[in-house]
């Protein structure tokens, strides 16, 4: 799944035929400036302006300033760009047109197993978490598409009278062949609200597309934003930009924190991993993975993040019997990024533990199991050794 | 008996490079149960008609590449059962021939990326066909003893180490490939071993879910109990519950779920494979899944590695009811072994190989070139030049500084000669007519022969005949004249007395300041006075001198025409790159410079 940000979101609503307020991306105030001479509308309404990045709670940063007329957007502009927030710096703000309204209105498009959820309901905004079991909800089969006379039969069953119901139908329409045609996986507009001329307009919008979809969408031109509430750390980009260019995988999320460094293999045994350290009562300093026998230098750099990891006690090395994924070579990979991590004195105190098997596991263990003599502190296992063993000696050993 | 791959397994591979190795990968499974290969044949259209070699036991087997599933399967009705090996992007097409094909009635795809919606609709599609879609993203099926269906169960040795040559009472669905393999070794060590394993996948809708397999291996009668190893996200493991707790199951169920590390980590922070995320209120955690399989009756370890010891208190309880024998450990004999190469054979010291060749001067097996044993590196470093490289490659031997100063000299008056020259002329002709650098100078050097260039190795024969048997001048002219001919490496076409060779007369002036014993050099001297005096050309040429003196050094009579190839390769080499750096055009003679001596046109008579 890949997170899109509003302004690109608001993009692929209205290629749809989806009503959004009026909008700017902006990344400097000379470029806001610039805009607000050109479009009337940035004279003439009241406005919202809200960081451009995936920030969770927002609200509560001060990162959203709504009611402001164009003086006060203009500084709201100034004030935000380049604020600075933990890891991330504000680099984007957006600038819309705010919408005079009085009910707030739900929708969204899931995927599921069998096709999509069509969702609905009049209670929307803030009140929708706490009237859940109002939503109404259409099953589309995959391959299908929802009538209008269904549309419509939803929205009525969802509380929407008359006009409005009608409306809501075609908005959900829409909203529907949007999901569809843009390979969505979620599309939530919460709120929809209608505006002085009775139209259904999406006033903010959750849109999380198929990345694996992306060679047949030339126009995604947008980056792929972090979906856990923060922006991508320098280190998680660089990972992601090699995972991108080689067979195989390599991933990184890095954890605040956290004391215990994580390397493993396999995006199933790596949460077992994972699972095995949080039950030790560990705190994990990253997730990381590595899997469909990646090329060597791919893991490399992916070890060199992890060793670079802060105040970690230790690096957990483990792995199922790879299929196929070359014990070996891929070890030659992480212990070329050892020697260089220990070289500039990043592992002092480290211990690091080492489970695996698969092709060459013999000659790849051996490898590990020879820097004891260049004075890593490593502890070396092989398939005999129940996969998760490693965590519970490290959490032994502290 | 297994489930979905089995010994009537007949395999198409759609797909290139990977789907090649998957079927060597099968072709070793094969041979450790001793059954002939199950892959029928491949579909890539880039390959349509050629064949891939698939490595069996000690034999190459050639399988057919087709243009279309069509094709394949109209050629080979056997076949029932498609592996998907199609990049994301066509993956969708591809599986949709395979699933349209009436014989295939199961398709197993190993592509990962693949978008949901045609995951989506490829499910839906099998579904409504009756048919089995396993993946995407899947690792593969394997039936102990019987079928392979991709690389999952790994390496060859890890095949045996999980005595995969024969069932055991285990059936095994995993989301991961990597923890598939864990879960085959654990069952083998802890238990009897799999039946049959299946990856279905980590992608967050998968073509088949847990509950067809479960009824698949319910109806099994040699599968009695199932590992599940499951992920939070999706609803997968609920159905799965859901139905071992619907009514009483003849196969015991043992279940893990990944995904606890959830419930301590930064809100919205997930991650896994793609299909491994919690629903967007939460439901399909770790916890909730678990709660559920439990519920249903289901073994539910606390942690992965309390796995293993629960499917051994599994198979004890099987054992111990009786439903299940104890399984005998193949002697250590009967234990299969892939053939080695012969090169693993011969690092073994295990085989014994008559030598093709035997070569006694030069060995590249290390890190660089061993001349004679010397490290070319070393030869370099200790100052020694191109002439001892000659003298170790050509005779065995390191010449000293003065014999390699004398083959210096013989190289650098040879190099060249002008364009006119037969050697030359041909490599000209060949770079104008835009033929390559190595096939011009090729052109060259057959031009090297008894009346070009090629009389070095003939004169220094004779030169050697007569000091060998003491011969005078005049016996050894009498004798030649008898028995061979003109003297090779006597007589010049241009030059005399008159007009000696200047290179001739540089060369034998430094080898006499020398001060060395040239026994021949002085006899082909001896024989120039008399034979010079006959006719004026009848001189000592630059062949017959360049060969008297290498005889006197020591070089072998066979290796004498090499000094000229060597040297005068280096002229033909410049007069290409000279041609080609001008950009010259096709040339041809001009008829003035041919006699027509041929009959004038003339009737052609009727055919008899």
């Amino acid at each position: 799944m890949a997170k899109i940000l509003e302004g690109p979101g608001m993009g692929l609503l209205r290629k749809w035929g989806l009503q959004t307020p009026n909008y700017v991306v902006v990344d400097s105030s000379e470029e806001f400036d610039q805009l607000a001479s050109a479009n009337d509308w940035l004279k003439n309404n009241k406005l919202v302006v809200k960081a451009h990045e995936a920030l969770g709670s927002r609200f509560k940063l001060g990162l959203v300033k709504v009611g402001l007329d164009l003086a006060g957007a203009k500084s709201a502009v100034k004030e935000m760009l380049g604020k600075q927030l933990e890891s991330v710096t504000i680099r984007e703000v957006i600038v819309s047109e705010a919408i005079d309204h009085k009910e707030e209105y739900y929708a969204s498009v899931k995927s599921t197993r069998e096709g999509v959820d069509v969702m609905v309901t009049t209670f929307g905004g803030v009140e929708v978490e706490a009237n859940w079991e109002k939503v109404k909800k259409l099953a589309v089969e995959i391959g299908d598409s929802p009538t209008d006379a269904q549309l419509v039969a939803l929205s009525k069953d969802a509380g929407f009278t008359g006009a409005t119901a009608t409306k809501m139908a075609e908005f959900l329409k829409k909203l529907y062949v949007c999901f569809d045609n843009e390979d969505a996986q979620y599309l939530e507009i919460n709120p929809v609200v209608q505006n002085a001329s009775g139209d259904l307009v999406a006033l903010d919008a959750v849109t999380l597309l198929d990345g694996d979809a992306k060679f047949r969408h030339k126009d995604w031109t947008f980056p792929f934003a972090a979906e856990f509430g923060r922006a991508y750390t320098a280190n998680e980009e660089e990972v992601m930009a090699v995972d991108a260019k080689v067979k195989g995988s390599v991933k990184l999320i890095e954890i605040p924190g956290g004391n215990i460094a994580m390397l493993p293999a396999g995006g199933g045994a790596s949460v077992y991993y994972s699972d095995a350290v949080v039950a030790r009562g560990g705190q994990l300093a990253n997730y990381a993975e590595y899997s469909g026998d990646p090329p060597d230098w791919a893991v490399e750099v992916l070890t060199e993040k992890v060793c670079s990891l802060p105040n970690i006690k230790h690096i957990i090395v483990g792995g199922a019997i790879a299929n196929f994924t070359d014990v070996k070579k891929t070890f030659g990979g992480i212990i070329n990024a050892f020697r260089k991590a220990k070289g500039e004195g990043k592992l002092n105190g480290v211990k690091i533990w080492v489970r695996r098997g698969g092709p060459n596991e013999l000659q790849g263990l051996a490898a590990m199991r020879a820097l004891q003599d260049e004075g890593f502190d490593i502890h070396v296992f092989d398939r005999t050794t129940p996969l998760t063993d490693i965590v519970d000696m490290a959490m032994a050993a502290k | 008996m297994s489930i979905l791959a089995t010994k009537d397994t007949h395999v198409v591979i759609q797909g290139g490079v990977a789907g090649v190795n998957a079927a060597r990968r099968m072709a070793e499974f094969r041979y450790m149960n001793k059954q002939p290969l199950n892959v029928s044949a491949f579909v890539y259209p880039p390959d349509a008609g050629k064949t891939n070699e698939i490595v069996c036991g000690t034999e190459l087997v050639a399988i057919p590449i087709y243009k279309t599933v069509a094709d394949a399967t109209a050629n080979h009705p056997e076949i029932n059962t498609s592996l998907v090996y199609i990049g994301a992007n066509r993956a969708y097409e591809g599986t949709m021939d395979a699933l349209n094909d009436a014989n295939i009635q199961t398709v197993s795809m190993i592509t990962e990326g693949v978008p949901e919606k045609d995951a989506k609709l490829l499910g839906k599609h099998a579904r409504k066909l009756g048919k089995t879609f396993n993946g995407p993203s899947s690792i593969g099926v394997v039936s102990a003893g019987e079928c392979r269906l991709g690389v999952i169960g790994g390496a060859f040795d890890n095949l045996v180490a999980c005595k995969l040559y024969r069932p055991g009472s285990f059936g095994v669905i995993t989301k991961s490939g990597g923890l598939s393999n864990e879960i085959i070794w654990i069952c083998s060590q802890f238990a009897d071993g799999i039946t049959t394993a299946i990856g279905i996948g980590g992608d967050a809708f998968p073509g088949t879910d847990y509950v067809s397999y479960l009824e698949m291996f319910e109806n099994d009668p040699q599968t009695h109990a199932v590992v599940v190893v499951g992920e939070m996200g999706g609803d997968l493991e609920e159905s799965a519950a859901e139905w071992y707790g619907a009514k009483k199951r003849r196969i015991k169920l043992l279940a893990v779920v990944s995904g606890f590390c959830q419930e301590s980590l930064p809100k919205g922070m997930k991650f896994g494979h793609a299909g491994a995320k919690e629903g967007l209120k939460g439901e399909g955690s770790a916890r909730a899944k678990s709660e559920a399989l439990k519920k249903a009756g289901a073994i539910v370890p606390e942690t992965f590695g309390a796995l293993g010891p629960a499917i051994k208190a599994t198979h004890e309880e099987l054992l111990k009811t009786g439903v299940v024998k104890a399984i005998p450990d193949l002697a250590p004999a009967d234990v299969p072994r892939l053939p080695k190469t012969v090169a693993e054979a011969k690092k073994d010291g295990e085989v014994l190989v008559a030598p093709l060749i035997r070569s006694t001067i030069s060995d590249d097996r290390g890190e660089e070139p061993l001349y004679q044993g010397y490290p070319a590196s070393e030869l370099i470093n200790a100052g020694y030049d191109i002439p001892h490289v000659i003298g170790l490659l050509w005779d065995n031997r390191l010449v000293s500084k003065q014999e390699a100063e004398i083959i210096k000299r013989i190289l650098m008056l040879s190099a060249d000669h002008g364009p006119c020259v037969s050697g030359a002329m041909a490599t000209v002709l060949a770079a104008c007519a835009g033929i390559g650098l190595s096939q011009s100078v090729a052109a060259g050097l057959i031009m090297i022969g008894p009346r070009f260039g090629g009389a070095v190795t003939d004169a220094g024969r004779w030169f050697k005949y007569a000091i060998d048997n003491q011969l005078t001048v005049d016996d050894f002219l009498a004798y030649m004249k008898k028995n061979v001919g003109p003297v090779p490496g006597i007589g010049h076409r241009v030059k005399s007395l008159k007009n000696p060779d200047k290179r001739v007369k540089e060369l034998v002036g430094h080898v006499k300041s020398l001060g060395i014993k040239t026994p021949h050099l002085d006899f082909a001297l001896e024989v120039e006075k008399i034979t010079a005096v006959k006719k004026d050309n009848l001189i000592l040429n630059v062949d017959g001198t360049m060969a008297a003196v290498l005889v006197d050094i020591g070089f072998p009579v066979d290796s004498l025409n090499g000094f000229f190839i060597l040297a005068r390769t280096i002229g033909m080499i410049g007069h290409w790159t000279d041609q080609k750096r001008q950009g010259s055009r096709l040339i041809r003679l001009f008829d003035y410079l041919v006699n027509y001596a041929s009959p004038k046109r003339r009737e052609v008579p009727k055919l008899k």
